[in-house]
């Protein structure tokens, strides 16, 4: 039974958001097709399609609710999952078949390291960037870039596994947990879609300030699938892979920032780091929000939804301002899939996150005068728009 | 309008605690006013938190948030929408570009000195299980509600114990919830008047609310007044947990 269960979370955990991910991936620059941002969109695109389907099985179902629900999200999500893969297995074909990589490798060790950096060769990024910077004293950098960046490197990942550990071993008393995970563990052990009184188990009618950021489904799911129970996996397992996603976010932040000086990279992380630790200064800081109520969707909306605007926000404003001027629509459509994908965590974040979307975009509005920026945003911005309007006409 | 201001000002200076971390954040602010020379990143890290800044401080902001989100108490979450932490590391980096360790080292002491480890918050504690929820909660469930049981079995609890117990274990309906805990949510409810508001509790008032409400289990802890003896009214002791008292009434029917 634990070594099904495991395996189900390694399969819907790991391996589906991981694939459903490849298939946005190669739309993404190659500087850019890394593992890590594989994770985060395949997980942003997860959430999206959780959304899509979970909200009319919520208000069309009564009985039965959540295993509809799961039914067709887990076969939407496999359909997905298996068609990123052909298209990086085929893609992966194609250019081992083609000049650059059709020498036959002297072992299977460089074999299969040629194959990943064809699906990731992004991962290749910083070396080859900094290389390429006339600017740069490659013999120095070379030689500033090896013991010390790797030790800051573990310094850093050590913070983080830290903190995994500590989100595993440490209880965080919360009270809005009599909410939400119980709604998880409702869905899990009793069938229902936010039905149900969390708090006393009567029945009741839709709760629509909360029944739309379905977060707490989208828990549920796994944890029916993998049978563990759904406070477990709340407080124990999602953590782990939350934190983890984050921090994706935030190296990818740091990437832009320090374009030119990426051996700062690791200096940044760990700041980031430090600052999630100690930036407990009160109960309403997403850093306390992020280390104690980590699966709660309001903590998503400080910590996921916000960072990941940041990042795709700082990633446009390079595109229309930098020097290598380059207007891709790759971060619009992730834009898209974030501000579809905010809603699942609390309405309020589909609200402040669409907010500061639209601000972002004005200010880069005026500074550059191109009006496309107008039309592009008012694109991403459709899938909370109709999320905003649904609320409104439920809550009527 | 003025009043709302203080009613901002107040919920900025809860927000930012002892104040350390804002003003770090303010004084990495105006560093990258003064210094950033690339426009997409100070559009990013300063014009933007600047006036969103700006936006949290008016009271004209305030009152459009309540009438939308109709919750006047989540209004700190605006400052949500900046990147203090990305602000200042960022600024960290680019202060201390020519000097990585010492830079690394200052900014640690600052961060740590100027911080509250989360760890160290009297919410956060030693998990006793992958539950993270207090054993004896789950013990207390368990007794009741063994495993292979069916149905739902209505109990009344304790406050102490309300916030877990459907956390364990959905099948547990309970006459009173978290609810009644939070004091802004407050309503009447005969058995928590009985249970927790009366000093001393009165077994009559108590059976009364809790068989109009049909608990067929009640859970004290052994510590708590009591005027009289619960198996002396009909109701079987049925289990002690760590202090917690399990009896049964089998008067009650669903």
């Amino acid at each position: 039974m634990i070594v099904l269960s495991a395996l189900s979370l390694i399969l819907w955990l790991i391996l589906v958001p991981f694939c459903m991910g490849l298939l946005i991936c190669r739309i993404l620059p190659p500087s850019r097709q890394t593992v890590g941002i594989t994770f985060l969109v395949g997980y942003l695109l997860s959430f999206a399609v959780f959304e899509v389907i979970s909200i009319p099985c919520m208000i069309s179902i009564q009985y039965g609710a959540f295993s509809t629900c799961c039914t067709i999200f887990a076969v939407v999500s496999i359909l997905i999952a298996v068609a990123g893969l052909v298209v990086n297995v085929l893609h992966t074909i194609k250019e081992l078949k083609s000049v650059a990589y059709g020498n036959i490798q002297e072992s299977f060790l460089d074999g299969a390291k040629e194959v990943a950096l064809i699906i990731f060769p992004g991962e290749l990024r910083a070396g080859a960037e900094d290389m390429m910077n006339p600017r740069r004293d490659i013999a120095g950098m070379k030689k500033s870039f090896s013991k010390e960046d790797l030790l800051y490197w573990f310094l850093f990942i050590g913070l983080v596994v830290f903190q995994l550990f500590m989100a595993v071993t440490r209880a965080s008393f919360d009270g809005d947990d009599a909410y939400y995970v119980t709604e998880s563990l409702l869905a899990q052990q009793q069938d229902v879609m936010n039905t149900v009184l969390p708090y006393t188990g009567t029945s009741t009618s839709l709760d629509i300030r909360h029944a739309l950021a379905v977060f707490t489904m989208w828990i549920a799911f796994i944890a029916k699938m993998s049978g563990i129970h759904a406070t477990i996996m709340s407080h124990t397992i999602i953590p782990v892979v939350l934190i983890s996603l984050t921090y994706v976010i935030y190296l990818e932040i740091g990437r832009i920032l320090l374009h030119r000086r990426q051996e700062f990279l690791p200096i940044f992380m760990i700041i980031m780091a430090l600052i999630q630790m100690f930036g407990n200064v009160s109960i309403y800081t997403t850093e306390t929000f992020f280390l104690t109520r980590t699966w709660q969707g309001k903590s998503m909306t400080g910590n996921f939804v916000m960072p990941m605007i940041i990042w795709l926000m700082l990633w446009i404003a390079e595109d229309e301002i930098g020097k290598l001027s380059q207007k891709r629509a790759t971060p619009w459509i992730l834009l898209a899939l974030t501000t579809m994908s905010s809603g699942i965590f609390s309405s309020m974040g589909a609200i402040l996150g669409t907010a500061l979307l639209c601000l972002i975009s004005l200010a880069l509005l005026i500074y550059t005068r191109h009006w496309k920026l107008i039309f592009k945003t008012f694109l991403v911005c459709i899938p909370s728009g109709v999320y905003v309007l649904l609320y409104l006409f439920l809550r009527i | 309008m003025y009043g709302i201001f203080m009613e901002i000002w107040v919920i900025l200076k809860l927000y930012a605690g002892t104040g350390f971390f804002v003003g770090l954040f303010l004084a990495a602010l105006i560093y990258l006013a003064i210094c950033e020379k690339e426009m997409h990143k100070k559009i990013l890290l300063v014009f933007v938190p600047a006036v969103l800044f700006v936006i949290f401080m008016l009271p004209i902001s305030r009152i459009v948030f309540v009438a939308v989100m109709d919750d006047g108490e989540t209004y700190y979450r605006i400052l949500w929408m900046i990147p203090m932490g990305v602000v200042i590391a960022y600024a960290t980096c680019k202060l201390f570009a020519e000097y990585r360790r010492v830079g690394l080292i200052i900014s640690t002491i600052v961060v740590i000195a100027s911080g509250s480890l989360v760890y160290n918050s009297s919410n956060v504690t030693k998990a006793e299980n992958a539950y993270h929820l207090p054993q004896t909660a789950i013990d207390i469930v368990d007794s009741i509600y063994p495993e292979g049981s069916t149905g739902k079995e209505r109990v009344a609890f304790p406050a102490s114990l309300v916030h877990y117990v459907r956390q364990y274990n959905t099948n547990i309906l309970m006459p009173y919830g978290r609810e009644m805990v939070v004091t802004q949510w407050y309503y009447y409810n005969a058995v928590y008047e009985a249970m927790e508001k009366a000093e001393t509790i009165s077994c009559e008032d108590l059976l009364t609310a809790t068989r109009e409400t049909k608990c067929k289990y009640i859970v004290l802890h052994e510590t708590r007044a009591i005027d009289g003896d619960l198996t002396e009214y009909g109701l079987k002791l049925v289990d002690t947990i760590d202090g917690y008292q399990i009896f049964y009434d089998s008067s009650v029917e669903y």
